[in-house]
């Protein structure tokens, strides 16, 4: 056997456990060379280019969270996604180099999670490229309502909300909007949705094993977040009809949900729970929208944004704006996790 | 001393550098006890960096913000961010080859400004902003020449990390030991008053 099986511990496919972040994008972009290319072994851009005239979309963010955010690099989606290692944010200077290849005129706008690495990384990133007279906004995604719907943005987590607001500005920015006219769009939606996570098992950490949290059988903690953080809502495992209900009452609370809203509802999957247990709880989410007489605009069960081996959901819930309707579902993307044929 | 030079600052980063490589093992061994015991290494890679990088500059503007660059292009750790920010924001603040005290005093409160846009940590959360606030405050307050201040800057910098020892982490990894957190001073903070006591010595012995 090998050295690795007698000193490593962790129950994964992997090689030598500082290379993952590298081997993974190497992996990605080899598989979908026609649409994504890796830049600088941590930047993972278009293979075909967007004209230099309109807006660029970059994202950042720590890797072991797949296909999140790289599997959204592609036409009528993201331009660039600047990786960090596991759990990690990449740091100020890999952004700036990002910052700096996609200098234009029209400008870029950085879609940031809120996560303490990821906006210090961001902001100075911002700092540093007005050296070089980029044209740069920043949208700060803070989607999760774990810590209570009155919980000022700045102390929410950026949860996988934030794909569908990339789907939303992929597509405005392929249209031509300008950079003012995208943070409108954004802001506007950002404002209008709200994620709650549910875990019911813990996963490890892919470099050095360590349970990120410990979940006791038979428990489900309501807000648990993307690497395992405490939501503090531990409490005994419901069934999916009463874990749905349970959920989707902060969260249309959140929103203000009434009867003619439109509404859009994922739930995505954070790696071990089946798409069979989503589809159950879906259905009911669904139909409680349903009985408040709110239309759904839509639905996806999938895995967007994952957490290793963790298994639970993030439940999206978002109020849209027609222009946002026509964004998500009416314009093209050709990402290679997120493909949308279009209606136009 | 009525005026800073960039000479004398080179100085002053030079002697900080030794004093805190000097100390590297023992702030690792203070951060073993609540963090991941690599703040001594963390914090000698980030400065090395920073005397580097900022060696050929002329002049403040520019060589604050190479120093930034430095700490920041060294490592993706907060460490290095957050000195990063600190000199980047001094770097906002001051242009020329020698500042008076008044734009000292600007300097080191335009650093604080741009941290304090990355971190909410305040006085008493056991961070490094324990040891940093009270010496940029006690410097602005500070009369006298520039040897002077940074002397009344260093002495509130113990002072602060001092202090550390009796808190509980409030921020970062730490906080999740809660009460275990008490009885030892904050890394962080006693690495900047090591740096700020070492600001003071480096321009008195440049002078």
């Amino acid at each position: 056997m090998s050295e690795i099986t007698s000193t490593c511990q962790i129950k994964k496919f992997i090689n030598n456990p500082d290379n993952i972040t590298k081997e993974l994008l190497e992996g990605y972009t080899l598989a979908y060379r026609d649409k994504v290319t890796l830049l600088d072994g941590n930047t993972v851009v278009r293979t075909h280019k967007k004209q230099q005239d309109k807006v660029a979309i970059i994202t950042l963010g720590g890797a072991g969270h797949e296909p999140a955010l790289s599997g959204f690099v592609g036409e009528g989606m993201l331009d660039c996604s600047v990786v960090g290692d596991i759990f990690a944010a990449p740091g100020a200077p890999r952004v700036l180099n990002a910052l700096k290849e996609f200098k234009r005129e029209a400008g870029i706008l950085l879609i940031v999670l809120n996560h303490a690495g990821d906006i210090m990384s961001a902001n100075m990133a911002i700092q540093m490229s007005k050296r070089f007279d980029v044209n740069v906004k920043s949208i700060i995604t803070h989607d999760d309502i774990s810590a209570g719907i009155e919980t000022p943005d700045e102390d929410r987590r950026g949860l996988a909300g934030c794909v569908p607001l990339i789907k939303i500005l992929g597509a405005a920015a392929e249209e031509g909007k300008s950079l003012e006219e995208l943070c409108e769009i954004g802001e506007r939606f950002n404002n209008q949705v709200a994620t709650l996570a549910v875990a019911m098992k813990s996963c490890t950490h892919p470099q050095n094993g360590g349970i990120i949290a410990e979940l006791p059988d038979g428990i489900m903690e309501i807000g648990m977040g993307q690497h395992g953080e405490g939501g503090g809502g531990q409490m005994e495992l419901l069934s999916a009809d009463d874990t749905a209900a349970y959920m989707m009452k902060p969260l249309m609370e959140k929103l203000a949900v009434k009867s003619s809203d439109k509404l859009l509802l994922y739930i995505n999957g954070v790696g071990a729970t089946t798409h069979m247990e989503m589809s159950i709880v879906f259905r009911k989410a669904c139909q409680i929208l349903e009985e408040k007489g709110c239309e759904l605009v839509e639905g996806k069960i999938t895995e967007i944004l994952t957490v290793q081996e963790q298994s639970g959901f993030q439940m999206i819930l978002a109020k849209c704006d027609d222009d946002h309707v026509i964004y998500l579902t009416a314009c093209a993307s050709d990402a290679p996790y997120w493909t949308v044929i279009g209606k136009k | 001393m009525e005026n800073l030079t960039i000479e004398a600052f080179k100085a002053m980063m030079h002697t900080t550098l030794v004093n805190i490589t000097e100390r590297s093992d023992e702030l690792s061994k203070l951060d073993a006890i609540t963090g991941d015991g690599d703040h001594g290494t963390a914090i000698v890679a980030a400065l090395k960096a920073i005397v580097k990088a900022g060696s050929s500059a002329l002049e403040f503007e520019e060589m604050l913000n190479d120093m930034a660059f430095g700490a920041m292009e060294e490592s993706c750790g907060s460490t290095s961010t957050l000195m990063g920010a600190f000199f980047m924001g001094m770097g906002n603040a001051v242009k020329g080859t020698t500042l008076d005290v008044q734009q000292v005093k600007e300097m080191f409160r335009a650093g604080l400004t741009m941290l304090e846009q990355q971190t909410k940590a305040k006085v008493g959360d056991k961070t490094m902003m324990d040891a940093l606030i009270p010496a940029v405050e006690a410097i602005e307050e500070a009369e006298g020449d520039v040897m002077m201040i940074l002397k009344k800057g260093a002495e509130a910098a113990s002072e602060g990390a001092e202090k550390t020892i009796a808190m509980k982490a409030n921020f970062g990894r730490a906080r999740n030991l809660g009460e275990r957190s008490i009885g030892a001073a904050d890394p962080g903070a006693t690495s900047w008053a090591c740096m700020f006591n070492s600001f003071a010595q480096g321009l008195e012995a440049y002078a």
